[in-house]
């Protein structure tokens, strides 16, 4: 087998959810003389990325990009340790704060833009929901983070969004964090109100605004 | 049936559980063994399904999905466990009526069949998805409980309190909902209806202790109304809903039960939305008491719930109701297209045979993608009840081929759906009367064509 077919098969075995595959596959390929860096480039990320278009197709759904997400992280858990050991460098793209915020009970949008946001290669702490504006800032100050982003689905929870880049620039942070909004009950011009640095209707676009703001995009 | 305080009891005692656990170790992997289990199989090919076999297949999966995945509370954690037989007695003791309004305009609703080509549905108009100015809501609601053939009205919601948005949970929200609560009922009034009933209360009210407040007969409503109750997406049932529910059932008001499985989320597709929406109509009786139901899944990254498998699992969930249980039931339509527009009201077209001609309800549409501010149009809502009324005409196979028909009138634009119209556009503040005239082209060539296609919408 070449080096191409294992990398088909990689990122078959990802759309088809089967994670002993993944890995066996990967080790293969490791076995075999590959770059970690390719196999991830190559192999996973066209693997993960079928995932999402069959997502946004209604042909996969939450529970397969979960399934497809933890295979990934699994598989990363072995390559990343191999890119470090060659010198190479560390995949990460950023760190983002997310949480649905204060008085909103609605997660599973949020769960589902997390997913992307670790795929598309970035350490992303969930706050979960009903997120208070001071626990996102002190979170983001804790982790070194570059986005905070906030989901709202209700219009009456829409304010602690623009509460929370208030507090910042009261507390003189503003540069230091991006700020992206979403949710059903945001639009673009209220992103625009507030100055949020991104707004995104769906999660996929939100992975890509995410990457534009760290300048992967 | 289990008495309130076994249920509450419930929340309390099962087994103890992270949320995500109880999601992707508990309720995915059941929901798809028992759609396994049962045959559940959506033909993509069909809008409205006529197998008999499939619908007693559909609630088997849903009573067997309760029964072994429960519902969770994350208030504590814990998961809330219901034996098969408790589920099945739930569903057996569903109450087949439900009486609203006061006065003359006193009425009940009844659970309708399957095909049930006789009986005349229930007709439910309005939204509380809408927000409303202030301004423009007396005239708004009234001119909804002016639609003569209407038994029951949501109000739209009024959140802001001197110009600025009530935040969740704040004393202006309360005052925000007491607010929408009063000038409903005087709009009510108005219209030479006072006793017709609202079945959304509180459709301003986002938490418990708002919906309370907003619930005092000093303001104007009263038990005869209907009082929402919500599960969350999915399977998740909340302090602040038990908390309704021991309010509302100590009252001894209307309770309804309501939920919005979300497509594309934990439910996934056609299959599982369909079984979990009947999941929700057996557990609003069991958890809830709730003596009526709203039935709203939603398409999660679309926002609307007119799609062909949505359409379909609609249908089936409606489908096993009419079958099994006869719970009064509205179907709460999300639209893609804006107020007014032509893919709205073909939208509501297929919406209404799905739903209609499987034992459900009439109820008016909801832009929900293109929803904007004081976009809801009463004549719009006139127009989709006259839609239910020729659809209740209709058995499911002769449904069939309209509801594919209408579908295929606004199926490429689900993704780029048009902007709709706003009350101040449409209508003269001053005479209330009708001014735009391409919205009554729109809608008057839209009734032509369906009736042109086989759905005899005749003007009431």
């Amino acid at each position: 087998m070449d080096a191409k077919d294992i990398l088909t098969e990689t990122s078959e075995a990802l759309v088809d959810l089967d994670q002993d595959k993944v890995l066996e596959t990967i080790n293969k390929g490791l076995e075999a003389g590959l770059k970690p860096m390719d196999i991830i480039e190559k192999g996973l990320l066209p693997g993960i990325n079928t995932v999402g278009d069959e997502f946004e197709q209604d042909i996969k759904f939450l529970p397969e990009m979960m399934s497809a997400a933890m295979i990934f992280q699994e598989a990363m858990a072995i390559l990343q340790p191999k890119i470090e050991e060659q010198g190479g460098a560390d995949r990460k793209v950023g760190t983002v704060v997310l949480g649905a915020v204060k008085g909103d009970l609605h997660t599973i949008g949020k769960d589902i833009v997390k997913i992307l946001l670790k795929t598309s290669g970035f350490t992303v702490h969930d706050l979960g929901m009903d997120v208070g504006t001071f626990s996102f800032i002190d979170k983001a100050e804790e982790v070194n983070a570059d986005i905070i982003a906030m989901s709202a689905l209700l219009t009456t929870t829409l304010v602690n969004q623009r509460d929370l880049i208030e507090a910042l620039e009261g507390q003189g942070k503003r540069d230091r964090f991006k700020v992206m909004v979403g949710g059903g009950a945001v639009t673009q011009s209220w992103a625009d109100e507030i100055q949020a640095d991104a707004y995104s209707d769906t999660a996929f676009s939100a992975a890509k605004a995410a990457k534009r703001l760290v300048g992967r995009g | 049936m289990l008495d309130l305080l076994d249920v509450f009891e419930r929340a309390d005692a099962g087994p103890l559980m992270k949320d995500m656990d109880y999601y992707m170790k508990r309720l995915v992997p059941k929901l798809q063994e028992v759609i396994r289990r049962h045959e559940v199989k959506w033909d993509k090919s069909t809008i409205v399904n006529t197998d008999d076999d499939l619908i007693d297949g559909v609630f088997e999966a849903a009573v067997d999905l309760i029964a072994e995945a429960g519902a969770y509370c994350p208030d504590t954690n814990r998961v809330m466990e219901f034996s098969r037989d408790e589920v099945l007695r739930a569903a057996e003791q569903a109450p087949k009526t439900a009486r609203f309004g006061e006065g003359r305009e006193a009425k009940t609703m009844a659970g309708r069949k399957l095909d049930d080509v006789d009986a005349v549905p229930w007709i439910h108009v309005g939204g509380g998805i809408y927000t409303t100015d202030e301004k423009i809501y007396l005239e708004t609601v009234e001119g909804l409980a002016s639609i003569d053939i209407v038994d029951s009205l949501s109000v739209p919601s009024i959140l802001q309190m001197r110009g600025k948005d009530a935040r969740v949970r704040s004393p202006q929200e309360i005052l925000a909902a007491i607010k929408t609560v009063i000038l409903a009922r005087e709009a009510i009034r108005r219209s030479g209806r006072a006793g017709l009933p609202i079945i959304n209360g509180i459709s301003a009210a986002s938490n418990a202790v708002s919906m309370l407040a907003a619930a005092a007969p000093q303001f104007g409503l009263r038990p005869s109304d209907g009082f929402l109750i919500d599960f969350l997406a999915e399977m998740v049932v909340n302090y602040e809903a038990l908390q309704k529910t021991a309010y509302f059932n100590s009252i001894s008001a209307n309770v309804g039960s309501t939920s919005t499985p979300l497509f594309g989320g934990y439910g996934g597709g056609a299959e599982g939305n369909a079984v979990l929406a009947v999941c929700y109509i057996i557990m609003g009786v069991l958890i809830y008491r709730g003596n009526y139901h709203y039935n709203a899944p939603l398409h999660q990254n679309l926002r609307m719930s007119s799609t062909k498998p949505l359409l379909w699992a609609i249908g089936m969930s409606n489908q096993v109701n009419a079958k099994h249980m006869q719970r009064p039931m509205v179907n709460l339509p999300y639209l893609g297209g804006g107020a007014g527009t032509e893919m709205f009201h073909y939208e509501m077209a297929a919406y209404m045979l799905t739903v209609v001609p499987a034992g459900g309800q009439i109820f008016s549409g909801h832009p929900a993608k293109s929803v904007v501010p004081d976009s809801l149009l009463p004549h719009d809502h006139r127009f989709h009840a006259e839609m239910g009324l020729a659809a209740a005409k209709l058995t499911r196979a002769e449904a069939e081929p309209l509801a594919q028909a209408f579908f295929g009138r606004y199926e490429d634009k689900i993704k780029t759906p048009d902007a709709g119209y706003h009350y101040a556009e449409v209508y003269d503040l001053n005479t209330r009367k009708i001014i735009h005239d391409d919205y009554i082209r729109i809608q008057d060539d839209v009734r032509n064509a369906v009736i042109k296609t086989g759905l005899d919408v005749r003007p009431s």
